[in-house]
């Protein structure tokens, strides 16, 4: 193997070429970074909100899970607390279901009207639900209730923000 | 239905529905009676900000009403009593006043609305999650009241 010899003209040519890559390329990663952000953001995944309840306690009565999460109106952040109806139907499939009434945002519970004890009701204007959230004919509400999505992380019930049910009665 | 203007543009297209009108109401004085007066308003606050979640589609919450505790109670009165007319004319069938003030069970007579009177509950050393379920056992109680008196005037 020749001995290769570096010459000063080589070497500072060599130095220079590297030191002045790595400036520029310092420059240019937050660059590209920026132009690219939309890529990396995180999976919205992140709107889950953990619930205290268990899923192995979830029954076939739908019961009241309380969950708490920070709300931001303006500039003013505050903890707001929301109630779901939760139950396993039929085919113990979970169902979550919003307790805001959709005739005009009462909030609805189960089983409170001693005459239609399997149902929804709201007690501003005696609306009904059926157990799956339908909306009874003939009572003010004009659709279902709300559903949220739900997902399971830890042996806990997570819950998404509520989507209007698709079906319509 | 709270006072804001989103509420009151879905209140002006179903008034039929909403018939009962919640006010607030709290004294305010300063000096030594500061913090007190604090803490009834921020109980009452905390009492009907639940209540309305509870009935949003039947009842409006009023801005509250309040007066400088150290006014005439004569003239405080007359001026409540302005406010009910007001709002008895904008066809609200119930109303109903929410105070922590005893002195308000004095004229309880004179006034058209109901009045409800709550001994005001310290919440300063509580933690949320232990004040959202006080306050929620109190509006508990709240709402058999409202219900009873819709049935009565069905």
């Amino acid at each position: 193997m020749s001995k290769h010899r570096v010459s000063r003209r080589q070497f500072l040519t060599y130095t220079l070429t590297g030191v002045g890559g790595f400036m520029a390329a310092g420059m240019l990663m937050p660059m590209v970074r920026f132009a690219i952000d939309p890529v990396l953001t995180a999976e919205a995944g992140g709107d889950f909100i953990a619930t205290p309840l268990k899923i192995k306690d979830i029954t076939n009565e739908p019961q009241r899970v309380d969950f708490t999460f920070e709300q931001k109106d303006a500039w003013y952040t505050s903890d707001v607390t929301n109630t779901a109806w939760v139950y396993k139907d039929e085919q113990d499939n979970i169902v979550a279901l919003s307790p805001v009434c959709k005739h005009l945002g009462c909030t609805v519970a189960w089983g409170t009207d001693k005459a239609h004890p399997d149902e929804f009701f709201c007690p501003c204007h005696f609306g009904r639900y059926t157990k799956d959230g339908t909306n009874v004919k003939g009572t003010p509400p004009i659709a279902p209730l709300d559903v949220y999505p739900i997902q399971e992380k830890d042996g806990l019930l997570y819950l998404g923000k509520a989507e209007p049910k698709t079906k319509e009665a | 239905m709270k006072w804001v203007s989103k509420d009151i543009e879905t209140y002006s297209t179903a008034k039929e529905y909403v018939d009962t009108a919640v006010i607030p109401i709290y004294s305010v004085s300063f000096g030594n009676e500061m913090k007190q007066s604090a803490s009834n308003a921020e109980f009452i606050t905390l009492l009907t900000t639940y209540l309305e979640r509870q009935f949003t589609g039947r009842l409006l919450l009023v801005p509250p009403f309040t007066y400088l505790k150290s006014d005439n109670q004569e003239d405080i009165l007359q001026q409540l009593k302005k406010w009910e007319e007001n709002i008895e004319t904008s066809e609200f069938k119930h109303i109903f006043y929410i105070t922590t003030e005893i002195d308000w069970k004095n004229f309880e007579k004179e006034l058209t609305g109901s009045l409800i009177w709550l001994p005001s509950l310290p919440l300063e050393h509580l933690n949320d999650s232990q004040k959202i379920s006080m306050v929620e056992s109190q509006v508990k109680q709240l709402l058999s009241l409202f219900t009873q008196k819709w049935h009565e005037n069905l």
